[in-house]
């Protein structure tokens, strides 16, 4: 297994290069509708640079099906969260590419969590991982994560409240043991958090560490920063430390999870890079811009390189003082959403029609 | 429910209940002539108004001289006929192409009507700007003021069956799926209905004139095009999407060339508003849209997105996103763009036909499409006759006197 924050920059461009020109080809042939996109918008399958590696929005899996593998080696499907109405995205993996993301996760978390596996607490509800066939992000997520625990416990129970009974008999079973805890940012604040704080709840979680990802809209709503986030939590709870990571449903495996220093790392099997909002010319590191992801794990569809909606910056490369190699970066946020300007939009009627059927 | 004007309303049943039993007044009475001259003169004076074009081409439109011509040809139409106010007209304004709502009241306030006109609640500055102007010119009109109430609500069928049952018209603009709610709502049986559903836009130009057309001549297409496909995020119903060429094969060629050239020069020069996420949307249209056969081939620039199809349907129609998504067509005469039509066609803006071509055209197209036929720069101009109706006439009744 190839550790995955230790080669420097040179070298991973060259592999990278070269697994993600392997990719463009391989969907080029296998995936009919990606073979138009690029003919038909004049670029080629062999790029010269990172940069130059063709990339769909990220949003095109939510208006199409999308996969380079026969419908029969379908193994699981992924969807995106979305609110009731909202498309979805669908991830289509077969085996092969499920398993790629589950060794790579394994592979990238070790620097955070080591060997051994940690007695493990998910923040969310079992319920979550009812239906074993498709899942949602939330779904895929706890199941990528419940690798690294023995005997997850889930502390929310069916209707969102803490179980506070059973976290206080796990808590004793495993007194004085590193726990890990694993849930998603919003849910973790709001369901756990905020729970705790009503009550007047402390914990002493001792050297645990809690892995949380899934993004911050809502918080940032709330004027929640990941300073605050992390100082909250551990105030209420006592952990020793709190890793935030980002990672999308189109790409799971290759997470960007947050060192000791506070910054997320691009890890050896992807890359990010910062595109202008409006020219979607790349971008130097320092400045801001669109997100543009890149994994070597996407066989089964055609997501190997995204566009994201989301504004991030590149602080580095390969000198971040936490000592992993690898770009670092920073998410800022959406951006906002298309304004609908035209005469096809009354009044949100169309909406509020949906919610009521 | 939340009222911009009137002022002040303690319970908003009686509120719409004293707006409907108001006489209505005569058709084009002084009053609403001098208010909404006001309201054109305040428009024009107050430098904030500038940055918002549509809003100063409304201005323009409410202007006297332009209110008398309106006033002229009206009065040719009824002759020595008696004809009168309906009553009550309830309009439903579309969120975002800020002023539609305002045309569709003042025609129906010239033909005499009181009107109740349910507009979005979504905070825009050219919509605030605008009810600004209105609100204070209401106040110095009190003829007009007693028969206007403009408010907004969460939509709900109490409510709009409520207003319904009570107006004598009833006028939407918005979406298909609008239309269609709004509808399945009924009116007072004595009461009628305009609808202004998701209609799609054309230009049509011709490619050896686009090439002979000297500089003063192309700038100003330039210039009009700009106009016409770039307000409104290219999202107004009479935005030009489809760009048909007509000609031969190389001129259409090099007339494209020209064309696209200056435009995204010109563009580079006086576009400012980008927004990033139709700039995504784009790239995923387009992108999407790739996979059909009739797709030919997808460019993608920062200022504008090309697609070229030898074919278009409903599909391209509706997936269409706006931002400066020009889908393109090349075709020898202008007479074979017909079979291309759709009903929801509406209008087409032209450069380089004769007005008998034009004719001979509109004569030849068999189904619904095609409601305006406009030289380019003028897709946006309001008309009095909208998607095939005066509106004028229908939001008057005739009494028969022998």
């Amino acid at each position: 297994m190839i550790e995955p924050f230790e080669m420097d920059c040179k070298e991973k461009q060259t592999y990278l290069l070269n697994e993600l020109n392997s990719l463009t080809n391989f969907h080029y042939k296998q995936c009919k509708p990606y073979r138009n996109m690029i003919d038909k918008s004049g670029q080629t399958t062999v790029a010269g640079s990172i940069e130059e590696i063709p990339y769909l929005p990220v949003q095109l899996f939510k208006l199409m099906d999308l996969y380079s593998i026969n419908e029969d080696y379908v193994f699981k499907v992924l969807t995106s969260s979305g609110t009731t109405g909202q498309q979805v995205s669908k991830i289509y993996l077969d085996k092969e590419t499920a398993a790629a993301q589950t060794k790579a996760l394994v592979s990238l978390m070790k620097p955070l969590l080591g060997t051994k596996r940690l007695p493990m607490i998910i923040i969310d509800t079992k319920n979550v991982l009812k239906d074993r066939k498709s899942f949602s992000a939330r779904g895929a997520g706890i199941l990528g994560f419940s690798n690294f625990g023995r005997r997850p416990f889930y502390v929310l129970n069916e209707d969102m409240s803490v179980d506070w009974e059973g976290l206080t008999t796990f808590l004793e079973q495993h007194k004085g043991e590193k726990l890990l805890l694993f849930g998603f940012t919003f849910m973790i604040w709001k369901y756990f958090y905020q729970e705790a704080v009503k009550k007047g709840i402390h914990l002493d979680l001792g050297d645990s560490i809690l892995i949380h990802g899934g993004g911050w809209k809502k918080l940032k709503e709330e004027a929640v920063s990941n300073e605050i986030y992390k100082g909250s939590l551990q105030s209420q709870f006592g952990m020793g430390s709190i890793h935030n990571y980002y990672g999308m449903v189109e790409q799971v495996g290759s997470i960007f999870a947050e060192c000791s220093h506070g910054h997320l790392h691009t890890p050896i099997y992807a890359d990010v890079l910062i595109r202008d909002q409006i020219t979607f010319k790349p971008l130097p590191i320092g400045e801001q811009g669109l997100i543009q992801v890149l994994s070597v794990l996407p066989k089964s569809y055609p997501g190997h390189s995204l566009l994201t909606e989301d504004l991030g910056t590149i602080h580095g490369e390969d000198d971040c003082p936490c000592g992993w190699k690898g770009k670092y970066f920073s998410v800022a946020g959406r951006i906002p959403k298309a304004e609908i300007r035209g005469c096809s939009d009354t009044f949100a009627f169309d909406q509020k029609g949906e919610n009521q059927s | 429910m939340k009222f911009f004007w009137p002022n002040q309303s303690k319970n908003w049943k009686e509120t719409i209940e004293s707006i409907i039993t108001a006489k209505p007044l005569s058709p084009f009475h002084p009053e609403v002539l001098s208010f909404l001259q006001s309201i054109s003169k305040a428009i024009l004076k107050d430098h904030s108004y500038r940055r918002y074009p549509e809003l100063v081409a409304l201005a323009y439109w409410l202007r006297k001289a332009h209110l008398s011509e309106m006033q002229e040809s009206y009065v040719k139409k009824a002759g020595e006929r008696m004809v009168l106010a309906r009553g009550t007209a309830l309009h439903f304004a579309p969120s975002n192409v800020d002023t539609i709502f305002v045309y569709s009241w003042v025609l129906s306030m010239l033909a005499g009507n009181s009107n109740i006109l349910r507009i979005s609640g979504r905070k825009q500055e050219q919509t605030e700007l605008l009810l600004r102007a209105i609100i204070n010119g209401l106040e110095d009109y009190p003829e007009v003021a007693s028969r206007t109430a403009i408010l907004t609500y969460e939509h709900n069928n109490e409510t709009t069956q409520y207003l319904s049952e009570r107006c004598h018209i009833r006028v939407i603009w918005g979406g298909d799926e609008t239309v269609k709610a709004i509808r399945s709502i009924p009116l007072a049986p004595l009461a009628t209905e305009l609808a202004f559903p998701d209609r799609f836009s054309l230009s049509v130009l011709e490619a050896g004139a686009v090439l002979n057309a000297d500089d003063h001549e192309f700038n100003g297409l330039i210039k009009n095009f700009y106009n016409d496909g770039f307000w409104f995020a290219q999202m107004a119903c009479s935005s030009p999407r489809l760009i048909v060429w007509t000609g031969e094969e190389k001129s259409i060629e090099s007339a494209q060339d020209r064309f696209w050239t200056q435009l995204n020069s010109y563009l580079d020069e006086h576009l400012e508003e980008y927004s990033p996420a139709l700039q995504v949307q784009k790239l995923t249209t387009g992108y999407s849209l790739s996979d059909k056969e009739s797709v030919v081939n997808f460019l993608h620039l920062p200022n504008f997105s090309r697609l070229k199809v030898n074919n278009i349907d409903l599909d391209i129609r509706e997936r269409h996103c706006g931002g400066g998504l020009f889908v393109e067509l090349d075709l020898p005469q202008l007479y074979d763009l017909i079979p291309f039509l759709d009903d929801k066609d509406q209008t087409l803006s032209y450069f380089g036909f004769t007005k008998s071509q034009l004719m001979e055209f509109a004569e030849g197209v068999g189904n619904r499409s095609i409601d305006r036929i406009v030289p380019i720069g003028q897709a946006l101009d309001f008309e009095g006759i909208w998607d095939g109706y005066d509106l004028l006439m229908h939001f008057t009744r005739e009494i028969v006197i022998r």
